[in-house]
């Protein structure tokens, strides 16, 4: 079970301030999305998780440790970060040879992984001729030669046609399901929705969430009952945030209507109406990235 | 350092580019043996064999150059080195490896343009009746030229692929020197132009009188010191600033 963490993490390249005070966690055992429009930082942060780019301050760590301190680095993180690291007139199977050694991977290993990732049959061909689907699981294919506990994909959605974004799906659940950490970057919320189960969200490089996916996506349920006060401190009890919005309105965020329907039944209030508002992901993506005030909204983990 | 040497060698010898110039390198140093042929060398003089090898050893070493720089520059290039950083985030190592790798390829590369000019020699004596003569410790000086030769313009390549990271420029900046620079450099610094990178190769090779400035050119074991201790300042250089620099 290995914990990356970023602590205060800060990037600035002359004057440009790529990545400002990061700080979030991406736990074990489940999909972190790494979200953020083009140019947020994303990359940035990647990179300086994995020890290439030098943080201007903070740091980030890989279970406790800075990645330049990992004895072995290729058993204890699988990296992808981009299609175009490899040399065209090299076969893929001879990509993969060049890191096995260091991942404590032989000829079988290579096999395994080149099998698990679908390139069996092209491992001989030029890397030159693959299409960017076949680079990606190439590229994935070299990053479980270690059979590493944390996995880091940049983007890993680009290049794959539906089938291959499936399986991917697929792929990513089944090693968190192992219990490995796997943090997935996308600029498209709806490309990894279905894959995350925790999200961290960048802009202009400031961290805008951190947190389990359902919390990003948590509408509100509007009431109308002759009773606010009452049901509002009964909500509260349950640890349900409440705000009046009228004489006789309120306004409940996270919870369903079932929920709010079955507090007020307990405690004999009639209500006259019950709504649900719920703001879908897509909306809460775009209002966190596209606003520009600073304020970071952190849900705990 | 074995695995990350062994890991060198499995980059070299998995592209082609390596086998083409290896192979063009060979082919460049027999090209260049019948240039001095069809321009008439003295193949009677005591000096031929030397001017042969001393001709093969600098066509050769240009190669072993350029096969550094792309050793480097090639990774910063198709974004290799990412990984490579990724398997060995002490960077420093990496470029070391690179440097022993391809000073030993390139050792063994000079052997065979040595063996080549040898080859190419001793035909073209023997077709000219002129008596070739393996016997002579400057023969065998000059063998030693080729090697040493190769194998430090291979370290010096590696290093500036390091510090220019991008292929063309590093090797147009290789070449530009050698064939042009040095020489502006050369003439401004009169008497100490030898100890500059390419008058010190030439010293290594020990070119008997092939140009008129070489009696301006060190004894041949100081070419060998200077340009070695070229091949370290440049790759301390190439070493510290690998280290601090972003991969992006």
């Amino acid at each position: 079970m290995t914990t990356v963490s970023a602590r205060g993490l800060t990037k600035h390249f002359g004057v440009v301030r790529a990545v400002e005070d990061l700080t979030f966690e991406v736990p074990p055992g489940m999909v972190t999305g790494f979200l953020g429009p083009n140019g947020a930082g994303k990359t940035t942060t990647l990179r300086m998780v994995l020890g290439l780019i030098q943080p201007s301050a903070g740091e980030a760590l890989i279970g406790g440790r800075r990645y330049q301190q990992l004895p072995l680095p290729r058993r204890v993180v699988g990296a992808v970060l981009e299609a175009t690291g490899y040399h065209p007139g090299r076969r893929g199977r001879h990509h993969t040879r060049i890191a096995a050694g260091f991942a404590g991977a032989d000829g079988r290993g290579i096999e395994h992984v080149l099998d698990q990732v679908g390139l069996l049959d092209a491992a001989d061909r030029r890397v030159g001729s693959y299409s960017l689907g076949m680079r990606q699981r190439l590229g994935l294919a070299t990053a479980l030669l270690g059979d590493p506990e944390v996995l880091i994909l940049d983007e890993p959605g680009n290049g794959l046609d539906p089938e291959g974004i499936a399986w991917l799906r697929h792929l990513l659940r089944g090693l968190a399901a192992d219990g490995r950490t796997v943090l997935v970057s996308s600029h498209v919320l709806s490309e990894v929705a279905q894959t995350v189960d925790h999200v961290v969200i960048i802009n202009s490089g400031r961290l805008r969430f951190s947190g389990p996916l359902r919390e990003l996506a948590s509408g509100t349920v509007a009431v109308r009952t002759s009773q606010p006060e009452e049901l509002r401190r009964h909500l509260a009890r349950r640890g349900y945030e409440v705000t009046m919005t009228g004489a006789s309105t309120l306004e409940v965020r996270g919870a369903t209507t079932e929920q709010v329907g079955q507090v007020a039944a307990t405690a004999h209030v009639a209500l006259s109406t019950l709504t649900d508002n719920g703001a879908s992901l897509e909306e809460a993506f775009l209002r966190l990235t596209s606003s520009k005030e600073p304020a970071a909204a952190t849900a705990s983990s | 350092m074995s695995r990350l040497i062994v890991t060198e060698l499995i980059k070299l010898r998995t592209i082609r580019s390596t086998w083409m110039l290896m192979g063009i390198q060979q082919a460049v140093v027999i090209a260049s043996l019948c240039v001095l042929v069809v321009v008439g060398a003295d193949l009677r003089a005591s000096t031929a064999v030397r001017q042969f090898l001393s001709q093969a050893a600098f066509m050769s070493s240009l190669f072993s150059l350029v096969l550094g720089i792309l050793a480097v520059a090639g990774e910063y290039r198709h974004r290799t080195i990412t990984d490579a950083y990724l398997t060995t985030p002490r960077r420093g190592r990496v470029i070391a490896a690179k440097l022993l790798a391809l000073t030993g390829i390139s050792a063994i590369l000079g052997v065979l343009s040595a063996l080549t000019a040898l080859g190419v020699t001793a035909v073209v004596m023997n077709i000219r009746d002129a008596s070739f003569d393996l016997s002579s410790v400057e023969t065998w000086r000059s063998v030693v030229g080729v090697i040493a030769g190769n194998a430090l313009y291979a370290a010096i390549g590696v290093s500036i692929g390091a510090l220019i990271r991008n292929p063309t420029g590093a090797i147009a900046a290789a070449l530009l020197w050698i064939t042009l620079a040095e020489g502006i450099v050369a003439s401004l610094l009169r008497d100490l132009s030898q100890w500059l990178p390419n008058a010190s190769l030439l010293a290594l090779d020990y070119s008997p009188g092939r140009m008129a400035s070489d009696s301006q050119l060190l004894p041949q074991w100081g070419g060998a010191l200077v340009l070695a201790a070229y091949a370290a300042a440049f790759a301390l250089l190439a070493l510290a600033t690998s280290v601090r620099r972003d991969v992006t």
